[in-house]
């Protein structure tokens, strides 16, 4: 049921209901709550004053933005929509492949809008590249790495050219000078603003872009603001001013009548360690890899694996007449052996004794839908502070390096600039309340529900 | 594609087989494989198998020809489909066995439904006595016990049914998965370091 004050956020009854979203990529709730609270995102404090809603939402597994992304897109868990990560098992190989939108086997907002015949304009959500074609504008992400095929609409890459918009920020530059790193994010996301206000002036009913900059940011400067660090920490806080800045005036320009949401995926936080799951299992026994020094999954020694690891907390069974050379049978040594894993990665400890994995997530327990099959057969969830990772031959397991910021599952946010009718359980409840706020039918085959009824 | 594959379909009349061997066949072309035959059987019984009847016999012999040549396509690197009730489970296993990169369709729907459906006008004549032998009226239909895919057309829409047999053949590998044949070799290198230096891969 809906109630009474929604009706003005619907819309009125000629008007086709129009609807704007920023998304701030890794964002945390409990971040911007504080800086509301400090005064420094005073645009943001102003729209809560009017009525507006600011929720904490749970994430994804594994939380990271390609996933999380699919699932706002899809209104879906992953097993629907068949994004696991931003690495992915070739079926039947042990070869791995970069997963994007071509991959993706749920519809997605951009496919119902289309079918509504509703004119959108998205930029950069992550996991719309390859870019398709759509009614109205789209920019695809950072999966592309050239201008030329961000957009299939000529006139759109032309502008982008011209006004020098870039793709991505150029993180190789932080590992070498956080500064300059820094320096190039801010003319990103100067190219970013200028394209989202330009492409704002267009004709749409749904409007979205993504500034990425904020999850690039907080990669390799989180513990330098977290610490306060002289230089670092004013600069980070800067570039929130800005995010701000964009708020209010992305306000500012839409008619009162439109309502606009902020989203983030993820939430953040320090690095304790990075942990390398892969030394763990060669360790314990379930992986050997053959001599050498190559990081491929190929060059496990199958016949003498049972288990291995892809980032972030991916874990699969070696499994028969799933993998090209399985070693373990289906069934009851299949599950034994998933009871054997989740023991052992929930037994790990840091040098200081603190329980690294909180919980070991089946399969089935968190994914299901067509894609289920490609799901990895268990999920380690870290606790705060552990950064699982993805290779297969680091010399220890515990290390640290600079990147110093990591996702967290329970701490991504929405905004509303007025009521809702609930609190967003996940990321998947956004599909449904989005299509509520233009009218649309709820489709069949989502997972999440609409926050406009209670 | 390197090897080639049969997806036999199998169910009752009226279950879907045709129906979404088709949508299957567009997608399949879509996604640029060009190897790719249809083998009806209401179309098979007008050439290959004309003459023969509905008897226990007619029909394994119907369906042994479809399956001689499914395979003779299959091992040429045709990815072929087939689209007959082949009730009978044996015959079917015989095939599988045979050519070896088999993937078995079952189209499952109950009866009543198929014979709401009734397309071909077929089951009303069967029920009035008028077609002997009629599968599920008057002959029994044998149920896959481990088909590779199972779509439930009676509650799953075309579209989903096939995104089911394309998810089945990714998994198996004999269809490159959706997205992984998107990147040129150096486009996916770019890709790789930019994941590379956010610590993502």
């Amino acid at each position: 049921m809906a109630f009474g004050f929604l009706k003005g956020l619907r819309g009125g009854a000629a008007r086709t209901p129009r609807v704007a979203v920023i998304g701030l990529d890794g964002t945390p709730h409990s971040f911007l709550q504080r800086l509301v609270g400090e005064g420094a995102m005073p645009n943001l404090a102003r729209m809560l004053q009017e009525g507006g809603t600011l929720e904490r939402m749970d994430s994804v597994y594994p939380t990271v933005s390609s996933v999380a992304w699919a699932s706002f897109m899809t209104g879906a868990n992953p097993g629907r929509h068949n994004i696991f990560g931003f690495v992915e098992r070739k079926p039947r190989t042990y070869d791995l492949y970069f997963p994007n939108a071509a991959s993706l086997k749920a519809p997605t907002l951009w496919q119902h809008l289309n079918e509504h015949r509703r004119r959108m304009v998205v930029i950069n959500v992550p996991v719309t590249y390859p870019t398709r074609e759509v009614q109205g504008v789209m920019v695809g992400c950072f999966l592309c790495t050239d201008i030329e095929k961000i957009s299939t609409d000529a006139a759109v890459v032309r502008w982008l050219k011209e006004h020098g918009y870039r793709i991505d920020a150029e993180t190789r530059l932080a590992q070498r000078d956080k500064g300059e790193f820094l320096s190039d994010l801010r003319t990103t996301l100067d190219r970013r603003e200028e394209a989202l206000f330009h492409f704002l002036r267009e004709p749409w009913d749904y409007f979205q872009c993504h500034i990425m900059e904020t999850d690039r940011l907080q990669h390799f400067l989180w513990e330098e603001m977290e610490q306060g660090d002289a230089r670092f920490a004013p600069e980070f806080m800067q570039i929130y001013r800005r995010v701000d800045d964009i708020l209010g005036r992305v306000r500012r320009e839409l008619p009162p009548e439109v309502p606009l949401l902020v989203l983030s995926d993820h939430g953040f936080c320090g690095i304790r360690h990075e942990v390398y799951l892969n030394r763990h299992l060669t360790d314990e026994g379930f992986l050997k890899m053959r001599p050498g020094s190559s990081e491929l999954l190929s060059d496990i020694d199958a016949a003498a694996t049972t288990a291995y690891s892809l980032i972030p907390g991916r874990v699969y069974v070696n499994l028969k007449g799933r993998e090209p050379a399985g070693t373990v049978e289906p069934g009851a040594p299949y599950q034994e052996m998933r009871e054997r894993l989740r023991t052992s990665l929930l037994a790990l400890r840091d040098p200081e004794g603190r329980q690294v994995i909180e919980q070991v997530l089946r399969r089935e327990e968190i994914y299901s839908g067509v894609a289920a099959d490609a799901a990895p057969d268990l999920v380690a969830v870290p606790a705060d502070g552990f950064d699982l990772k993805g290779r297969f031959r680091a010399p220890s397991l515990f290390q640290r390096s600079h990147l110093n910021g990591m996702h967290t599952f329970h701490d991504s946010m929405l905004f509303c600039d007025r009521p809702l009718g609930s609190a967003p359980g996940s990321i998947v409840d956004v599909l449904p309340t989005l299509l509520d706020l233009m009218e649309l039918p709820r489709p069949e085959g989502i997972d999440g529900r609409s926050l406009l009824t209670r | 594609m390197h090897t080639g594959l049969t997806i036999w379909f199998t169910g009752l009349s009226g279950s879907g087989k045709t129906t979404i061997s088709r949508e299957l066949e567009m997608r399949l072309r879509e996604r640029g494989v060009r190897k790719l035959e249809v083998l009806d059987g209401d179309v098979v019984r007008t050439n290959l198998s004309k003459g023969l009847g509905f008897s226990k016999e007619d029909r394994d012999a119907n369906i042994r020809r479809i399956g001689f040549v499914a395979k003779l396509l299959t091992r040429n690197g045709v990815l072929v489909m087939t689209a007959a009730i082949s009730p009978y489970r044996n015959v079917r296993d015989e095939i599988r066995m045979d050519i070896g990169d088999f993937l078995e369709v079952y189209t499952k729907c109950p009866l009543d439904t198929c014979i709401e459906r009734d397309v071909k006008g077929l089951y009303k004549k069967a029920i009035a006595g008028e077609i002997p032998h009629f599968t599920g009226v008057s002959d029994p239909y044998e149920e896959p016990i481990n088909p590779e895919v199972v779509c439930e057309t009676d509650k799953e829409s075309v579209e989903g049914s096939t995104d089911k047999i394309l998810g089945r053949m990714e998994q198996l590998g004999y269809l490159p998965p959706a997205g992984a044949v998107e990147y040129a070799p150096e486009e996916e290198e770019k890709v790789r370091e930019r994941l590379a230096s956010l610590g993502y891969i």
